[in-house]
């Protein structure tokens, strides 16, 4: 029993591990968009990559107009300490001292700027042969004692100062210090986002699509489902199997002729062909159907005795009996209409800010701002917030009957 | 058992009445919100208001702001009221956008497209033909710009002789540099570029020598980097002495002997991890201080120009051919058919290719003007002083190849086929000799008509 | 009062004059439209524009109707009435629609954006919608106290009236009736359907309803086809009708400008034409071997001995129905099969198992061409998260055995070889949520009994999910694996916005849907992207099919 018992512990556990990796795996990419979507563009590129946007600290310091950047230097017995940059790219030598062989001695180098050392000789400078080439011989002070000694190398540096006694200063690579930073959150990117691309009309505008979108497909289908379910007409069966048909037609097979037709009417570039052929859907129509076909027939035929036409027993009786199959409805139609995107990219122009939509501004953008990360994934912020919230609120209704209406086929 | 009753229809049509006013367009719109700021004319003119669209593909905000700044100075300039659209970035397809526009009468007035669009464009009979309108300009001349842009712009296909028409003007010019990580290159101690291009010593040995060492300084530091489209790989196989086309622009030339030990050269960068792999966009990782030297055009220079590190820009090295092979980019303003104003519409044309508007454009460090002559050269070295902006004149007068579209096939299709191929050598997915046997199989067929 | 009002439905003249003067009306109208249809279709030789051969040919099916309503009438048949109210149904559609472009109503809708960019409408539909909640929200047992009703309605009225006074929809009414008394055609088209619904409604009455013998049930059929009608106009108008002229198209070399000549079946075959040739050796350049002028190489097939290549006429195709194949056989095992193995841990019903099925599911609202870009970034080669845990990865591994695995520093969306895994990767974690939610309601639809009684028989969870779980849960797998492929094979969006539309690295992510877009709208071969649009709905026909099949095998096997 113990046992038994034990097992049963250890399912669970492993259960929720599981789960709560791919909970993490889902959510992954969406912290990285919106911890991103807050960084600077440098911040972006920092690697190892890093959740939380941060910046570089800077310092004031007494002499230096400009605030200096703190990095993290190591010194050279291994110990690091935050420092100053007051000088960057300062062209240096690697030099070594000649051996009497005249080789350099390659194990005791020193790192001097060209403007502290002095060539051999002046005018006619002493010259070795190093490598096949005459290089010259230098004269550089090692500790209050002159040696000659050879260039072997070259590189830039820059020059630190200890923040809390300025007048310390080393010399040490910029790149390989890693600068000190702190958290930091730029939400300005967003206001840039907006303000770049007109996507505060691109916002409204897939809002009003999407909500007209909504109401529309909602009429049709009901109607249709109704009539469908509920009124005999002939043909009607054979009028329903067509319907199931086609929702197995891709949309690709209509996207030239709706394009064509849409030039004919001189839809293009507006909003009408963003929304008035999407009005009617055979997938709704036949979702409302399989709803409407379980309401038991005789609360409807009660009603008929009474008098009621069809329309007041559809509005009266069917419609507030389906709110899941509605909300269903309304939320695929909301999500559909809402991150459609193939469609806007035919009809509507880039050019075109008044029928700008979300998708498409975001495909502009990438372009635009090509070089920034942190705009782009403030962009697709915008784009995915508003569709998870009205997720959130309908999901009551929505993840139960996606799964029973969608079954029922 | 009045069971159907009126109602349903009264109240459908009732709602349907309702829907529909709700379209119902008003007369005078409040202050509309949605027009491109760009676009406010100020002082309209009164009365029968006209009104013409033009665009250009802008690579980056900077670019699209310098263009509708324009837009206001014209719009003064010529009376009309002018709104400027910026079309889609490269990556939002601008050119089939147009077409899709054009194919639906909802494309501007006046539009610019790459110069090796022009011949699809002329083909599908989409542009007006400018030569009335210019034949009545005093002063304007066909010479007053590049040479090679020209022979394009007026070539007419239907008799094989250029100068007949006017397709329209060339916008600006540019050619590649190479911009320089100074600090990166400082670092790994290799000499300087700038210095080298001076003393006559840059050519493909010392470009690999500092790709070389700026690469050794390890870690995910690149030494070069260049974008995966046609203009970079081309350059090297101009430097080689080799190019895309044969003399008479009708065959495909990949596999000469020329082209091919260019893209050789490349290769080598590539297969030893001297450069950005191939098809990564290396300009983030350029802004991002990892690559030393990175190859790209005039637009560039407005992003770069923010970097933090210390950068320069300098002339691409010297090939096997003793030249640099560079390309002499452009693009024209061309003139919509259907347009309702058509000479309006040139006079635009002729207003945006004027010196002191393309001063404007350069002076915003965008892009070279369109204009010959030693004034306008002046204007432009005076701009971001620090900046090498010889290395760009250099390109421009060291026997550049002009970028033209086929008239004899379809470079759209040439391009595509082209691009696979060369990214399968340059991505290792095939080797030179493989290369050299099939290279010209599929880009061929862009001639077949 | 009463009087007049039946006059005016014309009910007082009596049967025969009623009828005969509608026949009469039916008869004209029906002769006209034909005329009119007819003539329009025949008198134009040169290309018909679109809208106008749509509107034509309607109106010939219209004035046919119109006849056989003029026919039945006189013969006192139903259907006469049934006919009659069709055809005066669509002239009232026809006249509202023609209504609305004199009017100019349907570019409204841009105005109506224009309103809304303001963005005060939706702040108003907020107030009304927080009046509705207050009407209706019930926070207890007990039933919505009054004053909230009245409060909630109050605040429902000013949100409704916000939201017409800020779109405009007043000034816009007044502006509406004033073009109407300017516009000549639109008082047409007003008078058009005012009368139509003057004679639906004479039809409609009881009375001439009884003297054409109609009866209850030919009363419901028209309100079932009147029920259905706004949904069968829009099926025919933007599904039906363009699915045929897409068809037509396919047949033509279109490329949406000038040409338009019927090139018979030359598209499909251009699209499947192949050529095996045999080769001299393995490696024997295509160009000696194909007329590389027409064909493409497209593979070489090595067998003992001899080798063939295989040319197409357009590589392109095949290559994108290859990565269409290919990715649909990834992604819909990858989002299908831990979709079923995370809705069994979910359908272990523990606490805050809801939590998670919510958060699995997110990733499936989200815009595609958001999550792309997402993507995008994290598969970036130097910077991206993707590339740095494997690189942890194997250091922990490397680490913890002492092996020394190198580091395989992927350039995922720069490798033609990783390209479309990308894509496939990303897709997939798209959709698991979804398919997990459906699994999950099929698993709920099993009786916990079965898993008792099987308990009790000895059998383990491993038995338990292969004998019971797997065969009940065939019709929702049948269900997720047919919408997942459908849905696979049309990819678009990803492979769009990861590979700038190229299909590129190469041709590596090029799929059908893809290939399609760049001949229709780039090369504006528009002819032939249709032909290639039939040829993936053929393409998913079969694959739906091939399915139903194998769905219907298992599900006779399981019953027997």
């Amino acid at each position: 029993m113990a046992k038994n018992r034990l097992l049963r512990i250890l399912t669970v556990l492993t259960s929720y591990g599981v789960l709560t990796f791919f909970a993490l795996v889902m959510l992954f990419p969406f912290l990285v968009m919106l911890f991103t979507s807050l960084k600077t563009p440098a911040d972006t590129f920092s690697y190892p990559p890093r959740l939380l946007p941060r910046e570089q600290i800077t310092v004031t310091l007494p002499g230096y107009e400009r605030p200096l950047p703190l990095h993290l230097v190591e010194h050279e017995e291994g110990r690091t300490q935050p420092m100053a940059l007051v000088e960057d790219n300062i062209r240096v030598g690697i030099f070594a001292p000649l051996q009497p062989d005249g080789s350099p001695d390659r194990s005791r180098v020193v790192m001097r700027r060209f403007g502290e050392v002095r060539v051999v000789g002046g005018e006619d400078p002493k010259t070795v042969l190093l490598d096949g080439a005459e290089v010259p011989v230098y004269e550089v002070n090692v500790d209050g004692e002159i040696q000659e000694m050879v260039v072997i190398s070259r590189t830039a540096v820059g020059r630190f100062v200890n923040p809390d006694n300025p007048s310390e200063s080393v010399l040490a690579n910029v790149r390989l210090s890693p600068p000190v930073t702190r958290i930091t959150a730029h939400p300005e990117n967003y206001l840039t986002v907006v303000n770049l691309l007109g996507f505060d009309r691109a916002l409204t505008n897939t809002a009003l699509i999407t909500i007209l979108t909504v109401i529309g497909q909602l009429t049709t289908s009901v109607l249709g489902g109704y009539a469908f379910a509920r009124l005999k007409f002939p043909g009607r069966d054979s009028l329903f199997l067509v319907y199931l048909g086609t929702v197995m037609v891709p949309f690709v097979v209509l996207i030239i002729p709706l394009y064509q037709l849409m030039v004919a009417i001189g839809w293009v570039n507006s909003m009408p062909a963003l929304i008035l052929p999407w009005l009617y859907t055979a997938y709704g129509t036949f979702l409302m159907r399989q709803f409407f076909i379980t309401i038991p027939r005789e609360v409807e035929e009660a009603a008929l005795i009474d008098g009621a036409s069809r329309l007041t027993i559809l509005t009266r009786i069917f419609l507030p009996a389906s709110v899941p199959a509605l909300a269903t409805l309304a939320t695929f139609t909301f999500l559909y209409a809402w991150n459609s995107f193939f469609w806007p990219l035919v009809v509507v122009n880039t050019g075109n800010t008044r029928a700008q939509v979300l998708t498409l501004a975001l495909n502009v953008l990438r372009g635009r701002a090509s070089d920034s990360p942190n705009l782009i994934l403030a962009g697709a912020a915008i784009s995915i917030i508003p569709p998870t919230i009205v997720f959130a609120l309908a999901q009551r209704y929505y993840v139960e009957s996606v799964a029973s209406s969608g079954l029922k086929g | 058992m009045r069971f159907l009753t009126f109602s349903p229809f009264v109240r459908l049509g009732a709602i349907a009445l309702w829907v529909l006013s709700a379209c119902a367009v008003p007369a005078p719109l409040p202050q509309q919100p949605a027009q491109p700021p760009a676009g406010e004319a100020p002082a309209a003119p009164a009365s029968e208001e006209v009104v013409l669209r033009w665009r250009t593909r802008p690579d980056n905000k900077e670019e699209a702001d310098v263009y509708a700044s324009i837009s206001d100075e014209v719009s003064k300039r010529i009376g009309v009221k002018l709104i400027y659209e910026p079309g889609g970035s490269e990556t939002a397809s601008y050119q089939d956008v147009l077409k899709t526009e054009l194919a639906s009468g909802t494309a501007p007035d006046v539009f610019w497209i790459p110069g090796t669009d022009i011949a699809d464009f002329v083909e599908r009979g989409l542009l007006l033909d400018l030569r009335p309108f210019a034949a009545k300009t005093p002063g304007y001349s066909d010479d007053n710009f590049y040479p090679e842009p020209m022979f394009h712009l007026t070539y007419n296909p239907a008799t094989g002789k250029t100068g007949e028409v006017l397709w329209g003007l060339p916008r600006d010019v540019s050619t590649f540099v190479l911009y320089l990580n100074l600090d990166l290159i400082n670092e790994a101690g290799a000499p300087d570029p700038r210095e080298l291009a001076k003393a006559g010593k840059w050519d493909w040995a010392a470009f690999e020598e500092v790709a070389r060492k700026v690469n050794a300084l390890g870690g995910d530091i690149k030494g070069y980097g260049m974008n995966a489209w046609w203009g970079p790989y081309g350059a090297f196989m101009n430097a080689a002495g080799g190019g895309f086309f044969n003399k008479e622009r009708n065959a495909c030339n990949l596999t000469s002997k020329e082209s091919l030990e260019g893209l050789a050269f490349l290769k080598k960068l590539y297969d030893e991890g001297l450069a950005v792999p191939y098809g990564e966009d290396s300009e983030p990782p350029f802004r991002a201080g990892k690559v030393g030297m990175f190859q790209n055009g005039r637009w560039a220079t407005p992003g770069i120009s923010t970097v933090t590190f210390n950068w320069d820009v300098v002339e691409l090295p010297k090939g096997p051919s003793g030249h640099m092979g560079n390309w002499l980019f452009w693009g024209a303003y061309v003139v919509n058919k259907n347009t309702k104003h058509p000479e309006l519409a040139w006079k635009l044309v002729d207003a945006l290719t004027q010196p002191e508007i393309q001063a404007k454009v350069a002076a915003r460090g965008t892009n070279i003007p369109s204009r010959r002559g030693e004034a306008v050269f002046e204007e432009f070295l005076k701009i971001l002083p620090e900046k090498n902006n010889q290395a760009f004149l250099n390109g421009l007068a060291d026997q550049p190849t002009a970028e033209g579209p086929l008239w004899t096939g379809s470079w759209p299709d040439f391009d595509r086929a082209m691009g696979a191929v060369v990214s399968d050598l340059l991505t290792g997915k095939i080797t030179l000799e493989e290369f050299a046997k099939i290279a010209c199989d599929e880009p061929s067929k862009a001639f077949n008509r | 009062m009463r009087l007049n009002r039946r006059l005016f439905l014309l009910s007082d003249l009596g049967p025969n004059r009623v009828l005969a003067s509608l026949a009469l009306w039916h008869g004209v109208q029906g002769a006209l439209l034909i005329a009119l249809g007819v003539g329009g279709l025949v008198s134009r030789t040169q290309l018909l524009s679109l809208v106008h051969g749509i509107a034509l040919a309607g109106a010939v099916v219209v004035g046919f109707l119109s006849v056989v309503a003029s026919i039945g009438i006189a013969r006192r048949s139903h259907i006469g009435r049934a006919a009659s109210l069709v055809v005066h149904y669509l002239l009232f559609i026809a006249a509202l629609i023609g209504l609305a472009s004199a009017l100019d109503l349907f570019k409204g809708l841009d105005v109506l954006a224009d309103y809304a960019a303001e963005g005060v409408p939706f702040l108003m539909a907020f107030v009304f919608m927080v009046g509705y909640a207050l009407r209706t929200i019930e926070l207890s047992e007990r039933p919505v106290p009054r004053w909230r009703r009245r409060i909630g309605s109050a605040v429902m009225l000013v949100g409704g009236v916000g939201v017409a006074l800020s779109l405009g929809l007043v000034t816009a009414l007044l502006d509406w009736v004033a073009k109407l008394l300017q516009s000549p055609s639109a008082l047409v088209w007003l008078a058009l359907a005012v009368i139509s619904v003057f004679l639906l409604r004479v039809m409609w009455r009881d009375p001439v309803a009884a003297w054409l013998g109609a009866r209850r049930t030919h009363g419901e059929q028209l309100v079932g086809w009147l029920f259905l009608s706004p949904n069968l106009l829009g099926f025919l108008f933007f599904f039906a009708g363009p699915l045929l002229f897409s068809l037509y198209v396919s047949f033509t070399n279109w490329d949406a400008f000038n040409r338009r000549d019927w090139v018979g079946l030359e598209n499909y075959a251009r699209a499947f034409g192949l050529v095996v040739q045999p080769l001299r050796v393995p490696d024997q350049p295509a160009s000696e071997a194909l007329d590389v002028r027409t064909y493409s190489e497209l593979m070489r097939v090595h067998l003992p001995g001899q080798s063939f290549l295989i040319g197409a006429r357009d590589r392109l195709f095949w290559i994108s129905l290859g990565n269409t194949l290919l990715f649909s056989a990834l992604a819909v095992p990858l989002s299908v099969v831990p979709a079923l193995f995370l809705a069994v841990l979910l359908n272990m019903r523990l606490p805050g198992m809801r939590l998670y099925r919510t958060l699995y599911f997110i990733p499936s609202v989200a815009a595609v061409v958001g999550v792309a870009l997402i993507w995008q970034w994290m598969y970036n080669s130097q910077v991206g998260w993707i590339n740095y845990f494997i690189t942890e990865g194997i250091n922990f591994i490397n680490a913890l055995l002492g092996t020394d695995i190198p580091d395989p520093q992927i350039r995922w969306l720069a490798d033609s070889s990783y390209a479309l895994l990308s894509v496939v990767i990303m897709s997939a974690w798209q959709w698991i949520g979804f398919n997990t939610v459906l699994f999950l309601a099929g698993l709920q639809t099993i009786p916990r009994e079965l898993y008792e009684a099987a308990t009790v028989d000895g059998a383990n969870p491993r038995q338990q999910f292969f004998h019971i779980t797997l065969p009940l849960l065939a019709p929702t797998t049948f269900y997720v694996l047919v919408t997942a492929s459908i849905q696979a094979l049309q990819v678009f969006d990803q492979v769009f916005i990861i590979s700038n539309g190229t299909g590129g690295p190469g041709t590596s992510t090029l799929t059908m849907t893809l290939n399609l877009y760049q001949n229709g709208f780039q090369s504006f071969r528009q002819g032939y992207a249709s032909a290639l649009a039939w040829i993936l709905f053929v393409v998913i026909f079969l694959f739906t099919l091939f399915q139903f099949r194998r769905q219907r095998k298992a599900s006779s096997a399981y019953e027997s």
